[in-house]
């Protein structure tokens, strides 16, 4: 929380602005500011600048504290945006030295082969039911049962579509809100009372609800370090199929470090999605930290009670560089917190497969459902499990 | 509503933050600026000010504080996945609906006369909107509603209108000063963030922390509440699955000053941990070397202020 004990960015000399002063000054000042924030990614509608012009027109404008709270508090309305908005306002009334203010850098290096593969320009992947019902039956069966890390480009594309089916279904939660429903277990009483009127108060007919069904929430921590290379592109394609599949979902990359990759997924072009994944997860083809990850995403996320409730699925090979012990300390603690743990290794899909990784072995005690992902069937598979799956499942 | 505190003061404005701020101290709350500037905006502005921040900064009570320091009536509206517009805006009675329609001769009972002001049940939104005199209207933990609400809500907080379709429409005559909280269990709805000024809350700077123990727990000595707020501080520090807050230290210094303390040592800090750290694995992480580091450093602390 480096943040929240910072109240005010360090000041230059004095409590003025460095800022033009009053009048028509001050709102060329502040819509260009709000022009230098929406560079920088924060989202700063005009309302929001008109907003910060009235918030600046309450408070005195020599006091730059004031000054300071009056814009943040109109212009950004996310704890995570604040580091950004304090750059910001350093540089811009402050005119502290420039910092590169970009959101993130671009440290992508070399080819790469997820980006490659899913080329917009490449044919054959977006016409519905073309090439894949062309295939023939057995063809199709093949590829689904082929491992992601064998399929040629042309192959990967065309069970995209069947890809982004499978990860369409969610889990099922009872919502404590409640809807009509004749097999319900909870009388109507406001439709009751009308009904009654007609019967002089005896309740002849007796309208019910139910609890409403709604989508458990998924939380998804997908291994993009080195090791998992030739799953990458598939687990992406899956990742933003799940976050595009309605409210709830969270998905989140892990090499050395994590990455919240679900506002880089929420777009619905799948590749345009998947460039900002590849762009915002600066740890692609590294080494494995599990634990550290893990820990950070406790920390962080498990703190504000992201994974509550939630069925966490964690895809990796569980090959881990530090301490395996970490991994289930860790994993121990999240699955407190979750309604179920499943961990999908696309190493389990060969025969000989034993979890020997240390991190793996660490991790099963801890683990709901232990499942293979290395190919569509696989994934199916992950499907119907999610579908059902109950707490404490034994793995 | 337990909560709601009646003020029949006339209606008392603040010119500018400091006097806001002075006012807030005089209810026994100390702000930080960020705070008071938050709330002296959500007035001018007449704006719904979203407070965030992790358990135990102190949201609910600076909505509490804002009340008593205009002098207004606090109406609180606690969050629950499930909350429907029958426990946050209104119900009819149905049991007296009931015993209505029997007592009456058949037939003679119509729907207007069973759907009126009689048989309704007020419930807080309805009770802030339809309200003469000054209200601030909590909004606890927003996040913990489900979306169905929190749309729901997002209409209310535009018009400041409620329609109940037996009824009509109810305008606000007078417009609440609205206080949603939440600690960020999820990420609110984009639309439902643009209609309020967002202030994030963290943890106090020490000195304030210190403050604030003395003013809440007068009979703790000056170096029982700065020990106690710099052991806190540490704790905050260490990787918990739930740092304390500032209600924690108050308690935890309460606690202190009732064992007779004047200062923290090992000995007291493990038998008193638990009104400190929720969570057994909280407590297993601070014991032993660590706790005693800790307590170290805050007597070290306690000593120079």
């Amino acid at each position: 929380m480096a943040h929240g004990d910072l109240d005010v960015p360090p000041l230059r000399s004095g409590g003025a602005l460095a800022a033009p002063a009053r009048g028509v000054g001050v709102v060329r000042h502040v819509v260009t500011f709000g022009r230098v924030l929406r560079e920088v990614g924060i989202e700063v509608g005009p309302g929001r600048v008109l907003d910060a012009l009235r918030g600046l027109g309450a408070v005195d404008l020599t006091r730059q504290e004031d000054v300071y709270f009056a814009l943040r508090q109109t212009l950004v309305s996310r704890q995570d945006e604040l580091e950004l908005f304090d750059r910001a306002f350093a540089a811009w009334f402050l005119r502290a030295p420039v910092v590169p203010l970009v959101r993130r850098q671009d440290l992508r290096r070399g080819p790469d082969p997820v980006r490659d593969t899913l080329d917009p320009t490449a044919p054959g992947d977006d016409a519905a039911g073309g090439p894949t019902s062309e295939l023939g039956a057995s063809v199709q069966e093949l590829l689904r049962e082929k491992d992601f890390a064998l399929m040629s480009a042309d192959e990967f594309r065309r069970c995209r579509r069947l890809l982004e089916a499978v990860a369409r279904s969610r889990p099922l939660r009872a919502s404590r809100r409640r809807q009509p429903d004749p097999r319900g277990d909870r009388l109507d009483l406001r439709r009751l009372i009308r009904r009654s009127l007609r019967s002089g108060g005896d309740p002849v007919e007796q309208p019910w609800r139910a609890r409403k069904l709604v989508p458990r929430k998924v939380v998804v921590l997908a291994d993009v370090s080195g090791s998992m290379d030739a799953y990458a592109r598939a687990l992406l394609l899956f990742l933003h199929a799940l976050v595009g599949s309605g409210r709830g979902v969270e998905a989140f990359a892990f090499g050395t470090r994590l990455t919240r990759l679900t506002p880089d997924l929420a777009t619905r072009d799948p590749e345009a999605a998947i460039a900002r994944a590849t762009e915002a997860a600066v740890d692609w083809g590294s080494g494995t930290r599990i634990g550290a990850s893990l820990a950070e995403f406790n920390a962080v996320y498990g703190r504000r009670a992201l994974s509550r409730g939630a069925v966490v699925v964690i895809v990796s090979d569980g090959w881990e560089r530090d301490d395996p012990g970490l991994v289930g300390r860790e994993l121990a603690r999240l699955q407190r917190a979750a309604y179920a743990v499943v961990w999908v290794n696309p190493l389990k899909g060969s025969p000989e497969y034993q979890p020997l990784a240390g991190g793996m072995q660490a991790a099963l005690p801890f683990v709901d459902r232990f499942l293979p992902g290395h190919n569509l069937r696989s994934l199916e598979e992950l499907a119907s499990v999610l579908a059902g799956i109950e707490r404490r499942h034994a793995a | 509503m337990g909560d709601a505190a009646r003020g029949y003061a006339a209606s008392v404005s603040f010119r500018t933050i400091d006097e806001l701020e002075a006012a807030l101290r005089a209810t026994g709350y100390l702000p930080d600026r960020g705070l008071a500037t938050a709330l002296f905006l959500s007035l001018a502005l007449e704006k719904p000010v979203l407070l965030e921040g992790e358990a135990g900064v102190g949201k609910t009570e600076g909505a509490k504080a804002l009340a008593a320091a205009l002098g207004a009536r606090l109406i609180r509206l606690q969050c629950y996945e499930g909350l429907d517009v029958s426990h946050a805006v209104y119900e009819w009675n149905y049991p007296r609906q009931l015993l209505h329609i029997r007592a009456a001769q058949e037939g003679t009972v119509s729907e207007d006369e069973l759907f009126g002001a009689e048989f309704l049940i007020r419930r807080p939104l309805l009770e802030a909107i339809d309200s003469d005199e000054q209200v601030v209207l909590l909004i606890d933990e927003i996040d913990r509603a489900d979306e169905e609400f929190e749309a729901f809500l997002l209409e209310v907080l535009s018009d400041f209108q409620i329609t109940i379709p037996e009824l009509g429409t109810i305008t606000a005559r007078r417009k609440p000063a609205v206080v949603l909280t939440s600690n960020r269990t999820r990420e609110l709805h984009d639309a439902l963030k643009r209609r309020a000024l967002f202030h994030w809350i963290g943890h106090p700077p020490i000195e304030r922390e210190i403050e604030i123990v003395k003013l809440r727990a007068p009979e703790v000595s000056d170096r029982l509440a700065a020990e106690a707020a710099a052991f806190v501080r540490g704790l905050r520090g260490l990787d918990l699955a739930k740092p304390p807050g500032v209600a924690e230290t108050i308690d935890w210094a309460h606690a202190l000053a009732a064992l007779g303390r004047e200062e923290i040592d090992a000995e007291v800090v493990e038998a008193t941990l638990g009104s400190v750290l929720k969570y057994r694995e909280d407590v297993e992480t601070v014991r032993d070397a660590t706790l005693v580091a800790l307590v170290e450093e805050a007597r070290a602390a306690g000593a120079k202020g």
